[in-house]
């Protein structure tokens, strides 16, 4: 065998290790480059370019919310230091970071994230792997809500009591630090959960649980709340689960929030042990948090793959034992689709979570702590307008879960218009069986809705549907991006899409709200439903339009749909 | 004279200010299994991709079966199959639910989807696997299961790119048989492949694109003469293979090729 010893020059560089050796630095530099020359990149196509506009009015508006929440939470906190009300923070901290935790997760799929997965070709040790996916992960709008509401606290804090700026700080550099790596962690170990059945199973039991419990605490919550006659006669007894709301509340000032809100508190009294006490507790939860992202980051780095990868006994329980009738195209792509729904818990998620999250706004309205002037009469359709907002990727990205086999769109001997029909045919099924269980679980938990209410919600649906239906239809076409149907986080969503689909939306439940309210205001609810009606008559003309030039849409931005949906995950 | 099966003229496509496809000219007849070949970046994936109707060709005309093609002649997509690159699956379908799939979007009646789904996985040796998600299968699998969708529909013309890519040899064997087959039915096949000992055995004609022209066209003994010809070196009764053909034809124009890597020796 011949001798290579000395024949190959590798002209590596000393690697060393760590994420902070040189290697690693002259990664860093290489990614920062990438980076780099792909927002430069982006300019090169005016898709690209108005992608960037939208990222930037996105983060905008979520720059204003953020401010919004630290105004909010500012105000809140100098009102209660100013009143010595210091131990009430813990709310404050509690909401912090249960929004911090529900906006990273809520918009996860709106928001496109670096696979940092493509890096591990390359000689990255784990330190720099973590780093980076810590840092690419805080370039999103759940850090900039929650970093703005604690920049809030800290001025409202100070603002009240300046001898207390120095603590807060501290504490509040912890907390944050806590939740970028708890929010880390969540999405990164949900990922790893909803890719197997069993964990699956779990997790579906822990949220309806976790709903039910929410549903049980809720009056005892709201104990200086007027009950309504529905709680005096059947409700849950106060007395009985007055203990339990102890329990939550000794645990809750053991947990980072309730622990955050300590140190200030002690620091107000001057208890020196007790402060260094509760910030070495926060910075324990600092570290498992960042433990826990650690071993879903280290299995990643292994190689891990979060395929389905089922088990021959699963693999021989799914036989197709049911079918769509009809032997058509159209009755093909609706068997295709629910298929394919069923198979991902992510859009499954999404779609059906908003309904579960009907019953909790409908108890809400049920003990009265809202201030609308008329909460029962108009619950019913708000409620059924949230339990439709699951539907956003669905309908307007309806291309997006094809991925590679957009391209038999094109092979296949069928119009699009027929895909696209079949399609909408099935969402919107769909959207009819969530706004009609939306219906039924609100007026379960509120109370049967007049009539006049009911023809209005029906009103705002028939034009609510159609109307979605025609503007997804154009934004598939024109703003599709790839979803990984098996993933919560690290999608690569469009924020074009996911702006023009908000604006949309909105506009169309504005409609909706706009005509309600004209005619509750004139006491003439009963005209809301033939006005939304004619609105609704319009919306059908245009989705009918729509579908009618969707082939030529469609074969206009072919290229653009396969390039974008057949790249590589 | 025979009928043509795949016919272009002049065709082209550009992307931006890159030319990727100039000005094709071809006839593939009927009953013929071609060979279209270019090193690459050539072109190829591209002039399949516009005789499919997945690309529209920036200038020229495109016949199938003597008809005019564009990307909405529906009833002519019906009598062509493809394996696209790339493959086109539905990872998130089991291989009989995607097979099942395609077959009722190119329009077969229910009791012949479930018979030729059958048929084409135990013939693929995927009948094992038949509840396996597309996602999981091997890249190997996931070719025979694009191949078995391009031919469920009885395809008059068939087009493939790179059919044989990770394909096992005893698959490969079994595929080549079926591709034969077809053939003496009838069919066209429209192949494009890196692997130019099947292009040798199964092909009659070929054509070799290379920066988007076409540098060559005709019957592999045509060009095995014309290549022989030309050689200076060449001695009379040597008999060329293909991929000397190739190197000769496309090598050519190539420049003086760098001979030893710096850093390797």
């Amino acid at each position: 065998m011949a001798d290579l010893s000395g024949t190959i020059d590798s002209g590596l560089a000393p690697t060393g290790s760590g994420p902070f050796s040189r290697l690693a630095r002259e990664q860093y530099a290489a990614l920062i480059a990438m980076r780099a020359r792909i927002f430069a990149n982006n300019f090169r196509t005016s898709a690209g370019a108005f992608e960037f506009g939208a990222r930037a009015i996105s983060y905008f508006i979520y720059s204003l919310m953020g401010l919004g929440l630290g105004a909010g939470a500012g105000s809140v906190a100098y009102s209660l230091v100013s009143h010595n009300h210091l131990h009430s923070l813990s709310i404050e901290f509690w909401v912090i970071c249960i929004l911090w935790q529900a906006i990273s997760i809520a918009l996860a799929s709106l928001q496109e994230h670096f696979d940092l997965g493509t890096l591990l070709r390359f000689p990255v040790n784990f330190g720099s792997f973590y780093l980076l996916h810590l840092l690419f992960g805080l370039i999103d709008a759940s850090t900039l809500a929650g970093g703005l509401s604690c920049l809030g606290l800290l001025i409202g804090i100070t603002l009240a009591r300046p001898d207390l700026f120095g603590i807060t700080l501290l504490v509040l550099l912890e907390f944050a630090a806590f939740n970028i790596l708890l929010v880390r962690a969540i999405l990164a170990w949900l990922d790893r959960w909803l890719a197997k059945r069993r964990s699956r199973e779990i997790i579906s039991a822990v949220f309806l649980l976790v709903t039910v419990s929410v549903q049980l605490l809720n009056p005892v919550l709201r104990e200086d709340k007027p009950f309504t006659h529905h709680h005096q006669a059947g409700g849950p007894k106060t007395g009985e689960l007055r203990p339990w709301v102890s329990v939550i509340r000794t645990t809750q000032a053991w947990l980072p929030p309730g622990l955050a809100s300590a140190v200030v508190s002690e620091a107000d009294l001057r208890d020196s042990s007790a402060m260094a006490a509760s910030l070495g507790i926060l910075g324990i939860f600092v570290l498992g948090a960042g433990g826990l992202l650690g071993i879903r980051l280290r299995a990643e780095y292994r190689g891990e793959n979060l395929g389905e990868a089922p088990s021959r006994s699963k693999n021989e329980k799914r036989e197709a034992a049911w079918h769509i009738a009809g032997s058509g195209p159209i009755s093909a792509e609706i068997e295709k689709e629910l298929r394919t729904l069923f198979r991902s818990m992510p859009q499954l998620y999404a779609v059906f979570v908003p309904m579960v999250m009907v019953v909790i706004i409908g108890s809400l309205f049920r003990t009265g702590v809202t201030a609308i002037a008329h909460p029962f009469r108009l619950a019913i359709p708000i409620c059924v307008a949230y339990g439709l907002l699951g539907f956003t990727q669905l309908i307007y990205n309806n291309l997006g879960a094809e991925g590679k086999g957009i391209q038999m769109l094109f092979l296949f001997p069928v119009p699009v218009r027929t895909v696209i029909l079949a399609k909408n045919l099935f969402h919107g099924a769909l959207y009819i069986f969530v706004a009609l269980a939306s219906g039924v679980l609100a007026s379960l938990r509120i109370g049967r809705p007049d009539p006049d209410v009911i023809a209005a919600t029906i009103g705002w649906f028939i034009f609510a549907l159609p109307a979605n239906l025609a503007a997804g239809n154009v934004i598939s076409l024109t703003m599709a991006y790839r979803i990984n149907l098996g993933r919560i986080g690290r999608q690569s969503g469009s924020q074009a899409n996911a702006l023009l689909s908000m604006l949309i939306q909105t506009t169309i439940l504005g409609i909706g709200v706009g005509v309600i309210s004209l005619c509750a205001v004139f006491d003439r609810l009963w005209l809301a439903a033939p006005i939304l009606l004619a609105f609704a008559v319009v919306a059908v003309i245009a989705w009918l339009t729509v579908l009618r030039n969707v082939d030529a849409m469609a074969h206009a931005r072919r290229d653009t749909l396969i390039a974008k949906l057949v790249r590589a995950e | 004279m025979d009928q043509a099966a795949i016919e272009t003229h002049g065709l082209a496509r550009r992307f931006g200010d890159l030319i990727a496809v100039e000005n094709v000219t071809l006839t593939v007849t009927q009953g013929q299994f071609f060979g279209f070949l270019g090193p690459n970046g050539a072109g190829k994936s591209t002039t399949i991709k516009m005789l499919t109707g997945l690309l529209e060709p920036s200038a020229g005309t495109i016949e199938i079966l003597g008809q005019p093609f564009s990307s909405t002649a529906l009833h002519l997509k019906r009598q062509i199959g493809v394996v696209p690159e790339g493959m086109a699956l539905l990872g998130r379908l089991t291989a009989t639910e995607y097979l099942r799939f395609v077959g009722r979007m190119y329009g077969l009646d229910r009791a012949t989807v479930e018979r030729r789904t059958e048929e084409l996985l135990e013939f693929m040796q995927l009948a094992n696997e038949r509840r396996k998600m597309v996602t999981d299968f091997s890249h190997g699998m996931q070719k025979k299961l694009a191949l078995a969708a391009a031919v469920i529909h009885g395809p008059k013309v068939l087009f493939l790119d790179e059919p044989f890519e990770g394909v096992d040899a005893i698959a490969a064997g079994m595929l080549k048989t079926m591709l034969q087959g077809m053939i003496q039915h009838g069919a066209t096949i429209f192949l494009t492949t890196h692997v130019l000992e099947i292009v040798e055995r199964l092909c009659t004609h070929v054509a070799i694109i290379h920066q988007g022209r076409l540098v060559a066209n005709g019957s592999i003994e045509a060009l095995r003469a014309g290549v022989a010809s030309t050689l200076p070196g060449a001695e009379s009764g040597q008999r060329l293979t293909l991929e000397e053909i190739f190197l000769s034809i496309v090598g050519a124009g190539g420049g003086e090729p760098v001979q030893e890597l710096s850093w390797l020796t």
